[in-house]
């Protein structure tokens, strides 16, 4: 996908139609009625086939209606997490952090990763994105217009981790501060990609460039995994 | 005649003690543009030649013509007030010392219902207000709306009983009869204030009382008018006993024989009431001597009464002599200007009380002490109450009243919209006043700077202000309240230009009749027709004309005018219903029941607001609305536009991140509540259940734009699943008619499915007043039918009442029910989809 539509085209020698997330949520169904003239539908997704809850409920869904289902595993950042020298086996639970508006500021994310913390587990934080999203105002309007796409940064994830920080009290919470090593994972996949470790309190001024990114937070770090990030 | 030059004036703003603002209020017909003029005649008006002239505050030509006041309009004023009369005046707040001159700024508001939004405005910028109301008709329902407007401003009343000239000379009444009449509408004025005010609030007693000097009589139209405090002043000399002493004798149960030289509290054989002998018997003999042109005993009375007329009027006879007579015996000016300087608060009186109603932010801050103290050397906080067309087409005076501190030519300002909340930058412009006004009629005059208690027009500041707004220099200023009006927007129409090519002048059109009206709405629907709202047919059709000759200068098509309606539910949803948001992982449960109509009300007299002090406002939801008092703090929000009257209440238990997802919701049901399911218009009177919801574990995926259309489907599936009913907006009709025009009026009510709930005759008067509740749907082209069914005689008076369920269900499909066939044209008309809304379209299956 990151090498674009034409690639794939050329590559698969087939037609591909792009589909944003509005018609792959809210007409699923049409894309699944081409199964009934016994068509074969391939659904191509960006990262692990099952990483999105939309991409599991299309496969459930699709289940009563086609014969065979095939799935072919895909690179993600979950199983390319291992070039940050951590292993991936030490890894907890994984979390996303949402864009934070005016008047949604959830911090959910934050207690999953003090819980990962308090048991030496590192955290892959996975930063919104959002592409065509329609603002409140034109939600209510009914208007197609679309925000331009954004894609957070890892300084942007950092201000708010560090936000929720202030927000949040208790001796656990103390596990996450300014001075907790994160490991930036910036375009991974792509021929600029770049891994940059840094302290939490620094993220926020600094600009890592173009997306997209990814953060991990850095729970206990076992020799091996202090070998490996000397190489 | 005094002119004034602007620093003169300039100079009395300074003796805020000195300074009265006040509005003039009454029934429509009861004669305040005609009494204003009595005072305009006889006191110093500021840069003015029209003095004189018949109704001068009715500045519009069209205002002349029907003989009605539309606009609202102001004039100042000055009178010197005597040494005796000054000592009347005790409280060191209410005159400067070493100073008789007074500064009166008068408002003249429009008597007819359709137009009491200008009323609201001139309220606010003023403290006391002048009830004028024709003893006569009496006390009407126009009158009662104004005095109850007017209280909750916190604004002081006096009373003036006006057209006693017709009282005399068409209806004859007796001494006592009339005593009778007074005493009755005197009563009435104090019923309606001891209902809205209490006694023991911090305006204190309010009451009107003849005895104390705070009710008046007379005729505007002669231009005569008394209080008792004339007559004591007059007996008082003859009979040595102070004047105060007399006023309470002068008034009520006493009575005198003159025989005895004996006071009594009870009628006897040979005593009489002494208002009736001390007051009314020499203005009877008057009356009688004049008009049945007894010339001799003209004269002796005259000679008596130390009446001196000029020569010329010496020779007039009849009217026209009674008028002069009265005139030269009782100036209703002098009384006026006394019952207004003694009896209403100065701007320093008035805002002490005045600020916690006026200021939204704590009563401790900066802007707030400014305002209680009437400071001009506080920050400023002026409200705009209204626009006011200048001569330049498009253009704006910004109108209001400075509260504090001092608003100046070129000083750089915060103007602050009626949606500007503290800290946040929507709303807010920071611009410099181009330059400060003094407004008289449609005279206007440059001045400096204004200083807190005046009232004056600001230049420039139209272009950020859409009707009304806050003007500050303080950072942490809020907002001064908003003003509600009494009546609402149910009257609409489209409007689109003869010539489609006029589209844009009509919208620019379009945008200045907002602004001149305070409470006009112009609104722009999704099928792209321009609405203009308002209260009724009549303040509809003078702005429609405003737009086409004033505004937009072109020919317009008008539609027949509708109402809007409201969409509610008659009974429990039949089932909890469900929606998932669009990636199917949120999925929200919840249920719709009506609230009681008592509560719908309280929340739309705003007794019941979001800003309620949660646990008050349980314990009032519980006591008052048999709330379950978990429930009742549970309340998440009001709506539509945050204050409305649904509610949003959380009986979920246990349920993780749900306040995540809380404003999201919130935002969801303002927008549902505003445009409901049926056909896009207002819900009222619902109550939403959140039963429970289920989120994703992720909050990637339980944004705002998963939440907010998932919360508006589960709505209108709750609605639409609870029995949905039409609300119709209803007026209450008062007509005054001679008895034989009564049987007429039922015709004409009951073709329109009017009905009377009272009918009865005006105690000493052939009239008869009938009152009924009239869909205002039925009311269009009422006032002419009704004419027509009368012989002209009957004259109706509607105001907006209360909202009225609809018998039937919209979603039934027959042919005959009206409220189906209401929201088929609705939706038609606002080019939605045809058709009834499907519930298939908002529940989903688990």
């Amino acid at each position: 996908m990151l090498g674009g539509k034409d690639k794939l085209q050329s590559f698969f020698e087939k037609d591909i139609v792009e589909v944003d997330r509005e018609t792959v949520e809210q007409q699923s169904a049409e894309i699944l009625d081409h199964l009934k003239n016994g068509e074969s539908v391939s659904f191509l997704v960006v990262g692990d086939p099952f990483g999105a809850t939309t991409h599991t409920d299309i496969i459930l869904r699709s289940l009563s209606k086609a014969n065979n289902i095939v799935i072919a595993n895909n690179a993600s950042i979950i199983n390319s997490i291992g070039i940050s020298g951590l292993k991936p086996s030490k890894f907890g639970g994984i979390v996303s952090i949402p864009f934070w508006s005016e008047s949604y500021k959830p911090s959910s994310f934050y207690s999953k990763i003090v819980a990962n913390c308090e048991i030496g587990l590192h955290t892959l934080c996975l930063l919104d994105i959002q592409v065509k999203e329609q603002s409140i105002e034109n939600l209510m309007k009914g208007r197609k217009i679309y925000e331009k796409p954004k894609f957070m940064s890892v300084s942007v994830a950092a201000q708010q981790l560090l936000s929720c920080q202030a927000n949040y009290c208790g001796e656990s919470h103390a596990l996450i501060n300014e001075d907790s090593v994160v490991v930036c994972l910036l375009r991974i996949g792509t021929e600029f990609e770049s891994i940059r470790v840094s302290k939490l309190g620094d993220l926020p001024s600094l600009d890592y460039g173009p997306p997209l990114h990814s953060l991990i937070i850095v729970g206990e770090i076992d020799e091996e995994e202090l070998l490996s990030n000397k190489i | 005649m005094v002119n004034f030059t602007v620093d003169e004036i300039r100079a009395l703003m300074d003796k805020k003690r000195n300074i009265r603002n006040m509005s003039v209020i009454a029934h429509v017909d009861h004669g305040k543009s005609t009494l204003t003029d009595s005072l305009v005649s006889k006191a110093g008006i500021i840069a003015s030649s029209r003095a004189g002239e018949t109704r001068f505050t009715d500045t519009r030509k069209d205002e002349q013509e029907r003989c009605i006041t539309i606009k609202s309009t102001a004039i100042s004023m000055f009178f010197r007030l005597g040494q005796e009369n000054l000592d009347l005046i005790t409280s060191p707040d209410q005159k400067e010392s070493n100073e008789d001159g007074f500064l009166i700024n008068l408002i003249d508001s429009p008597g007819h219902v359709d137009f009491s939004s200008e009323v609201t405005a001139a309220l606010r910028v003023t403290d006391g207000a002048l009830v004028v109301v024709d003893c006569v008709s009496g006390v009407c329902v126009q009158t009662e709306t104004v005095l109850r407007q007017a209280i909750a401003e916190r604004i002081k009343p006096v009373l003036f009983m006006n057209k006693m000239d017709r009282a005399l000379l068409e209806l004859q009444l007796e001494p006592e009869e009339l005593y009778q009449t007074f005493q009755r509408i005197v009563e009435n004025v104090n019923v309606i204030i001891a209902t809205y005010n209490d006694d023991s609030g911090p305006m204190g007693e309010m009451r009107v009382d003849p005895s104390k000097g705070s009710v008046g009589f007379g005729s505007g139209l002669h231009g005569w008018a008394f209080s008792v405090k004339e007559f004591a002043d007059i007996y008082a000399s003859l009979f040595k006993v102070p004047a105060a002493k007399l006023m309470t004798k002068l008034w009520g149960e006493n009575f005198f024989n003159k025989k005895t030289k004996k006071w009594s509290k009870g009628k006897e054989n040979d005593n009489e009431r002494a208002f009736n002998m001390y007051i009314l018997d020499p203005i009877f003999k008057l009356f009688d001597a004049i008009m049945n042109f007894k010339k001799e005993e003209t004269q002796k009375l005259l000679d008596t009464l130390k009446i001196k007329l000029s020569s010329e009027d010496r020779d007039k006879e009849g009217k026209a002599l009674l008028k002069v007579v009265m005139r030269t015996w009782l100036p209703a000016g002098d009384t006026l200007f006394h019952m207004i300087t003694i009896h209403l608060p100065s701007p320093v009186t008035a805002q002490k009380y005045r600020a916690e109603m006026l200021y939204e932010g704590p009563s401790d801050d900066a802007a707030c002490t400014g305002i209680k103290n009437c400071d001009s050397n506080a920050p400023l906080m002026m409200y705009i109450s209204k626009m006011v067309p200048t001569s330049d087409k498009g253009r704006f005076y910004a109108f209001g009243r400075v509260f504090s501190g001092k608003v100046a030519t070129g000083q750089k300002v915060r103007i602050m919209g009626p949606n500007y909340t503290p800290g946040r930058k929507e709303d807010l412009y920071e611009k410099a006043i181009q330059r400060s006004i003094l407004m008289m009629g449609r005279f206007v005059e440059a001045i400096e700077d204004v200083p807190a208690g005046n009232i004056c027009g600001l230049v420039g500041v139209d272009q950020y202000l859409v009707k009304t707004g806050t003007i500050s220099t303080f950072k942490e200023a809020h907002n001064l309240k908003v003003m509600k009006f009494s009546v609402s927007p149910v009257v609409r129409v489209a409007v689109e230009p003869k010539n489609p090519s006029d589209l844009p002048k009509l919208v620019e059109g379009l945008k200045r009749l907002a602004k001149s009206d305070p409470m006009v709405q112009c609104i722009i629907e999704e099928s792209g027709e321009h609405i203009v709202a308002g209260a009724g047919e009549l303040h509809l059709e003078i702005c429609l004309k405003d737009l086409e000759e004033d505004h937009a200068c072109i020919p317009l098509k008008k539609t027949d005018p509708v109402v809007s309606y409201r969409e509610t539910v008659s009974a429990e949803s039949s089932e909890v219903c469900l929606s998932k948001s669009p990636n199917k992982h949120n999925r929200l449960y919840m249920k719709a029941m009506p609230l009681p109509d008592e509560l719908s009300n309280d929340i739309d007299d705003n007794k019941v607001t979001p800003r309620d002090d949660p646990k008050v406002r349980k314990a009032y939801l519980c006591e008052h609305h048999e709330f379950d008092a978990t429930d009742a703090m549970k309340i998440w929000t009001f709506g539509p536009e945050q204050t409305g009257p649904n509610l949003l209440i959380d009986t979920t238990k246990g349920v993780q991140y749900l306040n995540e997802i809380k404003d999201s919701c919130v935002a969801g049901f303002q927008w549902a509540t505003k445009e409901g399911v049926l056909c896009d218009e207002h819900m009222r009177g619902v109550r939403f259940n959140l039963v429970d919801v289920t989120l994703h574990a992720d909050a990637i995926h339980r944004g705002g734009g998963q939440i907010i259309p998932t919360t508006r489907r589960v709505l209108y599936a709750s609605v639409l699943t609870a029995d949905p009913r039409l609300q119709e907006p209803v007026y209450l009709c008062e007509i005054q008619c001679p008895e034989n025009a009564v049987g007429g009026i039922y015709g004409v009510l009951n073709r329109r499915r009017g009905v009377v709930f009272e009918e009865m005759q005006v105690v000493g008067t052939p009239m008869f007043v009938v009152k009924a509740h009239l869909p205002v749907n039925e009311s269009f082209g009422f006032t002419a039918d009704l004419r027509s069914n009368t012989g002209g005689q009957a004259f109706p008076q509607c105001v907006f009442d209360h909202w009225q369920e609809m018998p039937g269900n919209p979603m039934d499909p027959s042919p005959s029910n009206k409220p189906y066939n209401i929201v088929i044209e609705t939706r038609k008309r606002k080019g939605l989809k045809e058709g009834l809304p499907e519930l298939s379209n908002y529940l989903d299956k688990l």
